[in-house]
């Protein structure tokens, strides 16, 4: 096995991809899933390797859920490298194989899932799906071991750079890239291809501009025919709105974050603070220190019944005494409201609205199944799951699309047990659903996106762990599924729970804060599930199984360092921005404005992006 | 059938993936502790994402390690349960016999499960249906055992049982029964199962698009 070994290394090795396309020889293979593996060969003149494998050609997997489709403990795990030959093309036909060298671009689509290999010759490409998450490790890998340059504002565009001299070798390759043109197929346009390769461009600009010149000359000059220049537009469309205009940049291996540093927790607000912070009219005074003094420590327990109804947007901030007993007033009536229409329901009504009494019955079912062990839930017949029932059945009413869903009542639970009063209640929970309803989505498109966004992060904190995750089927981070769609409700004690909710609600240091809470937990077990080189059904047991072992003050601790570590990256990308609410550094579009480049805008010339980009491979 | 790789076994029994799907509150996850700890809370939580216990049974003198999923019945929760039906060796479709409804969302849930389960074609799966809740009170019971009889014949499936898992009354029968109709089936496919190998059928897909020379899977 050693020599084996010396002969061919396995740098990265993917499962859960599918081929989506590729040369004519893979047919068999379309659609099939297998592992993506990038190896290295010891002893050979083309060193790496991109390889694909198919699990198991028996499975049909033609009908899954693409989107979602994770899950297969049975499949056979495809043999690695090291236990089998020295793998050699000529004799594994199964594999397909792309030499690193004749990887001339590859782009990255699709949310991330998406990866296609663009090897310069028009005709051959092939494109992979990665269904257990992202290929966002995988890209840093790629990034790592070919020179790449990347359009600033198509980040998912790369372009390998091949040979030593890197001014030849970009201008070079920027013309590999328009090849991607190919998506046109129609003779006629191949034939305008073929005539850009074939001609002699000497790698100067002159000669480029030349060409476009060609393709965007006022339509009289153009010797070109009618059907061509649909064609020509239509692929420039393309290219327009998915390359954009913007300069390259040479992308280099990703540094390092910065030094985690610990930030103590401080103590909880309390209600001499509180006080203090109020003038005469009982208007808070330093909303902004209120709230970091919230995020730093919480809220003492005996001030929570005021200072929650703030967080939960109940009261506004800025509201006086005064201002606010008047809300009161109106808040009560507009709850009663909102439950004598229920109330008021007759049979008759009820047996003609099948989506009210489908939401009705599962919160009858789940109201019987929420913190049932709390004595203030406790016994049969307890008035306080009356209480409950009452408001999450006002609340369908309040909003009757989204209803009622399994998880509302696990949110509702505290709150009311803090608060007592139906009323306040149910307009503190109606602030928490506000910050947090996409969680509850029709499509669950919230939950994917969270999940996504989850692994995103931890891929630029712990990409060693992403990348175990990604291969032991667990990229979609499936196991924090609860995690997040209660928000460690279910994880915690009710005093923790409390906690981390007001912390959560101070809306500091950053938008999605729990995601780092996240990462925060899963960085701690990181040991524990690769030491024990856990699998996909493990790894799930283990996090389900972390349920009541979690140290909160800890966890923000961590949480609060990984933030300002990511904060001060130097490598820090924009989608992580976006998703942790930090502002965007320079003048870069929001993804709105590149989608609207478009020819059938005049002011946005294609040619004028085009051009624009080759200039900056030129200086 | 058999060899796992994400699950080391502790022993050499044989591992089978058992589903529970049914409506939310028909009593999946109390059927699921009743067989694993022989413990019933009524109150227990409903459940939100995915579970799964493992317990052995002994079937004929031989062990095998049940590996039992329970997902949340909720609607809403289907993208994220269905990816866990692959795999499966057995599903068991659960109703409460006090709920009409649940009983007659079990073809919902047959067909959910037989789309995302990856079960090959034409091939009998062991599908078992329970009709949890049986201790209810007579004036209670919405599904009589004849209807669910009858359900079962018109859909092929041989096993169906009533448990109760607040007196546990027939869950270790509901799960032995489910295994041993696995090993029937399982059976009656080893008997067959040079028809199966080295059939690998490759050609449907050939077939279409190879006009050219780059072939591109549709897209959705
Ligand atoms: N009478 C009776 N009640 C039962 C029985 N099994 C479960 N229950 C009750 O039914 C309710 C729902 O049971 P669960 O096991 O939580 O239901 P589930 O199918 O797991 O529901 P979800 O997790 O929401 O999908 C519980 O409150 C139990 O008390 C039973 O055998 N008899
Ligand atoms: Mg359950």
């Amino acid at each position: 096995m050693g020599d084996v070994l010396m002969e061919c290394m396995e740098i990265f090795s993917q499962d859960g991809v599918q081929l989506k396309s590729a040369q004519a020889t893979y047919v068999n293979y379309l659609n099939l899933v297998g592992t993506l593996y990038i190896t290295e060969y010891a002893n050979s003149n083309c060193k790496r390797c991109l390889e694909w494998k198919p699990n198991d050609v028996t499975v049909d997997s033609d009908v899954q859920d693409q989107e979602w489709a994770v899950v297969n403990t049975v499949q056979k795990r495809s043999r690695t490298f090291s236990e089998s030959q020295p793998p050699d093309a000529s004799t594994r036909p199964k594999f397909l194989k792309v030499n690193f060298n004749d990887i001339k671009s590859f782009k990255i689509s699709n949310k991330n899932r998406q990866l296609t290999i663009f090897d310069g010759k028009s005709e051959v490409t092939c494109c992979f799906i990665f269904q257990h998450g992202d290929c966002d490790y995988l890209l840093s890998l790629m990034r790592g071991l070919l020179k790449t340059v990347s359009a600033k504002r198509d980040k998912h565009l790369y372009i390998v750079i091949h040979g030593d001299d890197p001014e030849t070798a970009q201008l070079d390759k920027s013309f590999a890239e328009l090849n991607i043109f190919q998506d046109s197929s129609h003779p006629s346009w191949w034939k305008l291809v073929k005539n850009f390769q074939e001609r002699p461009y000497e790698t100067t600009f002159e000669t480029f501009s030349r060409v476009t010149d060609f393709v965007y000359r006022s339509p009289d000059q153009r010797d070109i025919d009618d059907d061509q220049r649909e064609l020509l537009h239509r692929s420039l469309t393309e290219y327009a709105s998915t390359h954009c205009q913007g300069d390259y940049e040479v992308i280099a291996k990703v540094p390092e974050l910065p030094e985690r540093k610990d930030y103590p927790r401080g103590r909880p607000l309390s209600t001499e603070q509180w006080k203090n912070l109020q003038n005469h009219e009982g208007k808070l005074e330093d909303v902004d220190q209120i709230k970091l003094m919230i995020f730093r420590g919480g809220v003492a327990p005996n001030l929570r019944y005021e200072v929650w109804k703030y967080l939960l947007d109940y009261f506004p901030w800025d509201s006086t005494q005064v201002e606010r007993q008047k809300l009161l007033c109106e808040k009560n009536d507009e709850y009663y409201n909102m439950k004598l229409q229920w109330k008021r329901m007759t049979r008759v009504q009820e047996d003609n609205f099948s989506d009210f009494r489908e939401r009705k019955n599962l919160i009858e079912k789940d109201v019987n199944r929420t913190d049932r062990t709390l004595d203030f839930y406790a016994g049969d017949n307890n008035p306080n799951l009356q209480l409950l029932y009452d408001i999450l059945m006002t609340y369908v009413m309040y909003n009757f699309d989204l209803g009622y869903v399994q998880g509302m009542s696990d949110l509702l639970s505290p709150i009311l047990h803090l608060l007592k009063n139906e009323v306040d209640a149910f307009w503190c929970f109606v602030g928490f659903m506000n910050k947090i309803n996409s969680n509850f989505d029709i499509d669950q498109a919230g939950m994917k996106e969270q999940l996504q966004n989850l692994h995103t992060i931890l891929g630029f904190i712990e990409p060693q762990l992403v990348n175990y995750l990604d291969k032991h089927d667990s990229g979609n981070m499936f196991f924090c599924f609860r995690w997040l769609l209660v928000w460690f409700k279910r994880e915690l004690s009710f005093e923790d729970v409390m906690r981390l909710w007001e912390v959560l609600w101070s809306g500091l240091p950053c938008d999605n804060f729990h995601l780092l809470v996240c990462v925060a937990i899963l960085e701690t077990e990181k040991q524990a599930l690769m030491e024990n080189n856990y699998g996909f059904t493990e790894i799930l047991k283990h996090i389900n199984d972390l349920c009541g072992k979690l140290d909160v003050p800890a966890i923000l601790v961590k949480a609060e360092g990984i933030f300002h570590q990511i904060k001060e990256a130097e490598h820090l990308t924009d989608n992580i921005r976006v998703i942790l609410g930090l502002p965007l550094v320079g003048t870069q579009p929001s993804p709105e404005e590149v989608i609207s480049i478009s020819p059938d805008s005049p002011d946005e010339d294609p040619y004028e992006q085009v051009y624009n980009t080759m200039q900056h491979i030129i200086t | 059938m058999g060899s796992r790789v994400n699950m080391r076994p502790t022993s050499k029994n044989t591992l089978l993936k058992v589903v529970i799907l049914g409506d939310g509150g028909v009593g999946k996850s109390c059927l699921m502790n009743r067989f694993v700890s022989n413990q019933f809370d009524e109150h227990s939580f409903h459940t939100i994402g995915v579970e799964f216990l493992n317990k052995d049974i002994e079937i004929d003198g031989e062990t095998y390690t049940l590996q039992i999923w329970d997902t949340a019945g909720q609607e809403r929760f289907k993208t994220l349960r269905t990816p866990f039906y692959r795999g499966s060796d057995i599903c068991m479709l659960t109703y409460a016999i006090d709920d009409k409804h649940s009983f007659r969302n079990l073809q919902m849930w047959k067909n959910e499960f037989l789309y995302y389960a990856d079960v090959k074609e034409n091939v009998q799966f062991p599908f078992i249906v329970i009709g949890n809740k049986s201790d209810v009170e007579a004036n209670e019971r919405e599904v009589s055992q004849v209807e669910m009889e009858t359900w079962c014949n018109e859909n092929a499936i041989s096993a169906c049982i009533e448990t109760s898992a607040k007196n546990a009354s027939n869950v270790q029968e509901a799960f032995a029964t489910a295994v041993q109709h696995w090993l029937r089936l399982e059976n009656r496919a080893d008997k067959n199962e040079c028809l199966y190998t080295d059939t690998v059928d490759l050609t449907k897909k050939q077939s279409e698009n190879r006009t050219s020379c780059c072939i591109n899977a549709s897209d959705e």
